[in-house]
């Protein structure tokens, strides 16, 4: 059972990383809120305030990576809008002073003048990014009460593809290639194994990060991230085989046609893709509530899996069907029914039951 | 095997940094049996100035083989003018602008080149990715290559002179998780062959006095920083905020800063800057301190963080450095400071509760013992090196050599 109060410290398990999260965010939580309350108690005066949080942005890094906090680098800009027309004076020497004093008097017209119009440039600027801060949190507000949440990778269990009746087809499709080959989600590592056993250069990518702990300790090149995720940061042509497995399944529409063009591009010329998926057939019988409920998309068939490659430039090489086949035999023709019942059974194995699975093999041509 | 280490800097004076994780790595891996390992540097030990300072030749040091090559020339006042400029929008300069701003910011070794591109070894090891030394080092190696980039978010990570340069690299090595995503955001090399490394952290060395007597602050509890004293390390910041801190709290609580001191050193009653101490004089300061703080917002791993948790210490950390926010995060071992105002609260309420000092020690304890002893690191990273070999290297074709730049006005270090 789990407490439904913070945690803490007395209850924290070290060797549990997610009791050590739990109580970590419980703390941060309760500082925040600290914070909270003593800045609505105004108990610091605001321009001190802001003149210590501006010490601390003066060495962040923000602004560079795209993922930069918005508001943070729009105060950046804020603060560098002002330009100051009082030009230090001070010198060790004292004629140095005078010197200084007199040039900053004499040409302080000048300098004005200038000034001037770069701070009115610089304050327009600042104004019209505040708008589109302002707009393009708007947005932020209106996409996320559309966005589908993705299935939570804590429901979705280990998995040990090298056990399967479709691993040695996958590892003999892309044995001819030269290059990196990537497996996702490669689990616990087991296809990964047979892959690098083959002599392929291959590494791996799974979105649960307690299963990627296990191949890595074996010493195997595997990254705790989501396959599209990954695709992202990997360059053009880049990959020459990639066996697709696991999430695959359940993408969100728009995450699939998010992967298929990333797939047409990552994967060289030549390249080979293999793709396993349940049926959709075998789906809601084959897969836990808990997925088949939180999933944002369904498993699509092999014909249409074999449309879209199609259009991205591939060559379908094989498809190959397997796994739990959930179809019901006919009843023997000494039934006198037999004619009207082995119809109805046809009509429910078409439309409802079938193969568990199948693997389609795939090469990129263009 | 035969590793050959490429780094702008080498030796025990060179303090923090990339290049003493590359020295940490070659004393280890050079003792480990069927591992031969040699550092190729220059003979400079500033990096704003890169006067030759040592002797050219080889030496010894720990044990691992020093070969030093006198830089070309000293860094030039070139190198700020074009810095300033490149700095505004890193992205958009052209490639032939970015390769000078490598060269400038050099240091520029040729005769270290020329012993990479002859090296015996089996594969070479550029450590960091910011130098002229990684670049042209990388454009010469005829073996595979890898590189150490310890980078962090900064303009220069994204001049194309480095896009182009780590095209020919055949493997990376980080020191964070956070490192490897800003590589790959940076780079798109997410598909060649990487591991997240990270350092080892020895066994403590304190000769068992107590923090409070080195520093003269007898039993009064205090926090420590520990590296060099550099505003661009976040100190001036650590400073302010502690002194108003102690306005608003008056108590027996100090702030101990440990190590070199760069610009000048905080004056305050209640802040203790020791300069450059002991090694031992370091781990008893750093086991008597309530909690570490490392303000620095660019780190691209903290060791102090591991030596921290190593002793039981917990650690605050600034929240806008990936590396060390990681570190926390995985760890549970620290708390993390965006404002004045979180600092504050956090610092009062570690000073208050010494079960959350203690849970987040402990946790930070165990993360170290996991992760990071140099046993385990040296097993990883041989494992890796022998792959990258196995996969073999292809020499980059059309790769150059930077280009000396024209004779400038030397850049002469100040105080």
């Amino acid at each position: 059972m789990v407490p439904d109060r913070p945690p803490t410290s007395s209850d924290v398990d070290p060797t549990d990383p997610a009791e050590r999260a739990r109580y970590l965010a419980a703390v941060m939580s309760e500082i925040d809120a600290e914070v909270r309350r003593r800045r609505a108690s105004g108990d610091l005066p605001a321009g001190l305030e802001q003149e210590l949080d501006e010490l601390f942005l003066e060495f962040s890094p923000v602004g560079l990576h795209g993922k930069a906090r918005l508001r943070e680098t729009l105060s950046l800009v804020d603060r560098s809008a002002y330009v100051d027309i009082a030009v230090p004076v001070a010198s060790q020497k004292m004629v140095g002073t005078y010197v200084k004093r007199l040039i900053r008097k004499s040409m302080g017209w000048y300098i004005g003048f200038i000034v001037h119009q770069i701070v009115k440039f610089a304050w327009s600027v600042s104004r019209m990014l505040h708008v589109v801060v302002d707009h393009v949190e708007d947005l932020e507000a209106a996409v996320e009460v559309q966005r589908t949440p993705p299935l939570p990778a804590t429901v979705v269990p280990a998995t040990d593809p090298g056990a399967t009746w479709w691993a040695s087809e996958a590892v003999a499709a892309v044995s001819s290639v030269k290059g990196r080959v990537l497996h996702a989600d490669c689990g616990t590592g087991s296809l990964l194994d047979a892959l690098v056993a083959a002599g392929l250069d291959a590494y791996g990518v799974d979105p649960v990060e307690a299963a990627v702990e296990v191949p890595v300790g074996r010493g195997l090149d595997v990254r705790a991230e989501s396959l599209i995720d990954h695709l992202d940061v990997v360059a053009d042509d880049a990959l020459s085989g990639l066996v697709v497995t696991g999430s695959v399944e359940w993408l969100h529409p728009n995450e699939r046609e998010r992967l298929v063009r990333q797939v047409g591009s990552r994967l060289a010329v030549d390249g080979v893709l293999v793709l396993h998926s349940a049926t959709p057939e075998s789906w809601l019988g084959s897969t836990s509530p808990v997925i088949s409920d939180l999933a944002p998309g369904r498993p699509l068939h092999a014909e249409t899996w074999t449309r879209l490659l199609g259009d991205r430039g591939f060559r379908i090489d094989a498809v190959t069907y397997g796994g739990t086949d959930r179809r019901i035999d006919h009843v023997a023709p000494a039934n006198p029914d037999a004619a009207t019942l082995n119809a109805a059974i046809d009509a429910v194995n078409q439309s409802l039951l079938g193969p568990g699975e199948y693997l389609l093999v795939a090469v990129r041509e263009r | 095997m035969k590793l050959a280490f490429v780094t702008p800097r080498y030796g025990t004076e060179v303090i923090g940094g990339a290049e003493t994780a590359a020295r940490m790595l070659a004393e280890r891996l050079c003792q480990r049996p069927g591992w031969e390992v040699e550092v190729l540097t220059s003979c400079a030990m500033d990096h704003l100035t890169w006067a030759n300072t040592e002797p050219p030749g080889t030496s010894v040091l720990n044990g691992v083989t020093v070969h030093r090559f006198s830089t070309a020339s000293r860094r030039q006042l070139d190198y700020f003018d074009l810095d300033a400029k490149i700095r505004l929008a890193p992205t958009v300069v052209g490639l032939a602008e970015a390769r000078r701003w490598v060269a400038l910011n050099g240091p520029m070794c040729p005769g270290l080149v020329d012993a990479v591109a002859v090296t015996d070894a089996d594969v070479v090891a550029c450590y960091p990715y910011l130098f002229a030394t990684t670049v042209d080092g990388i454009a010469v190696s005829p073996v595979p290559t890898v590189l150490h980039p310890a980078a962090h978010d900064e303009p220069a990570l994204y001049l194309s002179a480095f896009r182009q340069s780590f095209r020919h690299v055949d493997g990376f090595v980080y020191h964070t998780q956070a490192e490897r995503d800003l590589m790959e955001y940076a780079f798109g090399n997410g598909a060649k062959p990487q591991i997240v490394l990270g350092l080892g952290v020895s066994d403590p060395t304190g000769a068992g006095r107590t923090g409070g007597e080195i520093l003269g602050l007898g039993d009064r509890p205090y926090l420590c920083y520990l590296g060099r004293v550099d505003e661009h390390k976040g100190c001036g910041m650590l400073a302010e905020y502690f002194a108003r801190y102690k306005e608003r709290h008056p108590g027996p609580l100090a702030l101990a800063m440990v190590g070199p001191i760069s610009d000048r050193a905080p004056e305050h009653p209640d802040i203790i800057a020791t300069g450059t101490v002991s090694e031992q004089d370091k781990w008893d300061i750093l086991a008597g301190a309530e909690v570490m703080v490392n303000p620095s917002a660019y780190e691209s791993f903290s060791l102090v963080l591991l030596e921290a948790w190593s002793l039981d210490v917990p650690v605050l950390v600034n929240a806008s450095c990936a590396a060390t926010m990681e570190h926390c995060r995985r760890s549970g071992g620290g708390l993390w400071f965006e404002s004045y105002r979180t600092f504050e609260v956090i610092v009062e309420r570690l000073e208050a509760d010494h079960r959350l000092r203690e849970t987040l020690g402990v946790a930070g304890h165990r993360y170290t013992e996991q992760y990071f002893r140099w046993p385990s690191i040296i097993d990883r990273y041989t494992q890796f090196l022998e792959g990258v070999i196995a996969r073999g290297h292809r020499r980059p074709t059309g790769a150059k050599r930077l280009v000396q730049p024209a004779g400038g006005r030397d850049y002469v270090r100040q105080g």
